[in-house]
């Protein structure tokens, strides 16, 4: 190979590595642009989103934060969605850490299955469990409250758990355990003080992955909740634009409904990231 | 499952840490009761068992309680004339639900509107994943941040998706729709208003949202193959095409499979951005079963059409489970024998 083609090879290279960077950039732009012009509407004025025609450039306004301020019960909002997600991941993470533990240091023959198995709930289309549950939610008299969205979504956020915690206790030798185990700890001492803190990353995983999914959770608790138990999904619906409701109540409104699970997956992106490739396996 | 290796070294570390643990009372009765999981004979073992089986019980009997139980009397709705409002014509017509589903014309669109939407959305969010995951294939600070910021759209509520896309694409004063109908791109009423264009677009909308997860999915895939393979290939002088075609995809298939299978299950119950967007229409267009199910069942009350709608998507979802395990499986005994 001579100089002179070598050094071509190297910026056809180069070229190629401009190329796929300027593409990168024009993918994530395209990606995230909806959601920018939906924050974007928070801060324009009533009269500048419904210009015709519509308009970039705007003088901006806290005006709609107000508005929602006024229209809406945000405290009870926030505590409803914040209720749902903590909730269910609680339940999740209490029933489904030990259960995934019990299940990787099982030598039963099926309990991959199992795992597989209480992975395999997300499939049922909601709506077949979701009538049952409204009857026997009404039953217990937990119906309008977000107890009943808890428990229903609880089920999903804990088979998820199961799996994520089985293939993490599977990659985990048992040895430090038993040696525990022999200094005088019982079983579950050893399963609680010695295994569990060396999976607190795929704790953290499956916990970011269930408040996700809860909170964003819209069938469910359009269905269960009432008027005061209603989360910031629910509400968002309702904060589409008739006229006098404008867009920018809707894009004020959606800071709260869908940036702090937005800056959560920014933040803690190696364990969301994590929980998002294992789930799905 | 056992592990020869272990079993002897686990066999007594739990000897030693029990040495003044003798079988209680509960143990002796299960003993008595349960022959088969605690043989009289290894008390260490059963005590073992017994304990993993304490940790399991509270999930399964959770699932069996919230979601298998709700779940099968769902099911059997599907067997009934059921409505909430009438609850005095309940009566029990066998297979009399699925006859009416599969003779009913808007049921078999409904059908069909699903498994053109799912096939679309699902390949296009291959396709486009596909490219994104290569572009980030190369682990660099550039790429890691990319990938962080491409992941927003996957955590936004598809409520949310819904509400952007219907605002932006909206024909009066939307941005996007604005100028779509001026320059006469779309409809009087917009893409969504448009009985032609409105699936395609309930597609566009799914493609935005997912593309990035599904470009996740095949990342982690790309990152499994072995880098000496590939620098193999490059000193034999393959080509970056070449690499790619024998050797990068055919050693992704399995991945492939599964992320193809996933995205297809979820697409195939798609609703929130559906429902804010059409809610079924413009004239039946965008109604899926999901949306035609929610309506029978929580708008109408009528749980026995609802359930037998519910009952075909799970088929379907089983089906599609099935066929690519059986592909997967068939592929991975091809390559390996």
């Amino acid at each position: 190979m001579t100089e002179v083609s070598a050094s071509a090879a190297r910026r056809g290279l180069r070229l190629r590595g401009l190329a796929e960077n300027a593409a990168l950039v024009a993918a994530v732009i395209a990606f995230l642009a909806p959601l920018v012009w939906l924050y974007s509407t928070a801060y324009k004025p009533a009269r500048e989103i419904f210009q015709i025609p519509p308009a970039l450039a705007f003088t901006p306004t806290l005006e709609n934060f107000r508005v929602l301020l006024e229209l809406y019960d945000l405290p009870s909002l926030v505590s409803s969605s914040l209720g749902i997600s903590l909730g269910t991941t609680a339940v999740a993470l209490l029933v489904g850490v030990p259960g995934g533990y019990a299940l990787a240091r099982s030598r039963w023959k099926h309990a991959t299955t199992l795992a597989y198995a209480l992975l395999a709930i997300r499939m049922m289309p909601r709506v077949v469990t979701l009538m049952p549950f409204y009857l026997m939610m009404r039953d217990v008299g937990l119906l309008g409250t977000i107890w009943a969205v808890v428990l229903t979504n609880a089920t999903l956020s804990a088979g998820f758990v199961v799996w994520m915690m089985f293939s993490y206790f599977r990659a985990l030798p048992p040895e430090a355990e038993y040696a525990a185990q022999i200094d005088g700890r019982t079983a579950f001492g050893a399963f609680l003080f010695v295994a569990v803190p060396l999976v607190v990353p795929g704790i953290v995983a499956s916990a970011l992955f269930s408040i996700m999914l809860s909170w964003n959770d819209f069938l469910t608790p359009v269905f269960l909740t009432g008027v005061d138990s209603k989360p910031l999904s629910v509400a968002l619906l309702s904060a589409y634009g008739t006229k006098d409701v404008s867009w920018g109540t809707m894009g004020a409104l959606a800071h709260f409904a869908t940036l702090p699970i937005v800056l959560i997956a920014l933040v803690l992106n190696r364990y969301f990231i994590q929980g998002l490739t294992r789930g799905m396996h | 499952m056992a592990d020869a290796a272990t079993q002897p070294k686990e066999a007594a570390a739990a000897a030693a840490a029990s040495t003044h643990a003798r079988p209680g009372l509960g143990q002796r009765l299960l003993g008595r009761f349960f022959p088969a999981l605690f043989p009289p004979g290894e008390p260490l073992e059963a005590q073992r068992r017994l304990f993993l089986i304490a940790l399991t019980a509270p999930v399964i009997t959770y699932v069996l309680v919230f979601a298998v139980y709700p779940a099968i009397v769902g099911l059997s709705y599907s067997l009934w004339r059921y409505n909430l409002l009438r609850p005095h014509r309940t009566a029990f017509v066998g297979f009399d639900n699925y006859v009416k589903f599969f003779s009913d014309p808007a049921m078999q669109a409904a059908l069909w509107n699903t498994a053109v939407f799912v096939v679309a959305a699902v390949i296009l969010e291959f396709l486009l994943g596909f490219a994104l995951a290569l572009l980030l294939w190369r682990d660099r600070l550039f790429s890691r941040i990319c990938l962080a910021l491409l992941l927003v759209p996957v955590t936004v509520t598809p409520l949310a998706t819904g509400l952007i896309f219907r605002a932006l694409l909206t024909a009066d004063y939307g941005p996007i729709g604005y100028w779509a109908r001026i320059l006469g791109i779309s409809g009087e009423r917009g893409f969504l208003g448009t009985p032609s264009t409105a699936l395609a677009t309930i597609v566009v909308m799914d493609v935005w949202q997912w593309t990035p997860l599904m470009a996740l999915i095949l990342l982690a895939g790309l990152k499994a193959i072995p880098a000496t393979t590939l620098e193999a290939a490059r000193v034999d002088g393959a080509t970056a095409l070449q690499r790619l075609t024998t050797i990068v995809v055919p050693l992704m298939v399995p991945s492939i499979l599964l992320a193809l299978l996933l995205r297809m299950i979820d697409a195939s119950m798609v609703f929130d951005t559906i429902y804010v967007t059409t809610n079924g229409g413009p004239n039946n267009a965008t109604n899926v079963l999901m949306i035609a199910a929610v309506k029978e069942g929580l708008e109408f009350f009528n749980i026995g059409t609802a359930s037998t709608i519910a009952t075909v998507m799970l088929a379907l979802v089983g089906l599609m489970a099935t066929v690519f395990f059986l592909l997967i499986g068939r592929y991975e005994k091809k390559v390996a024998p």
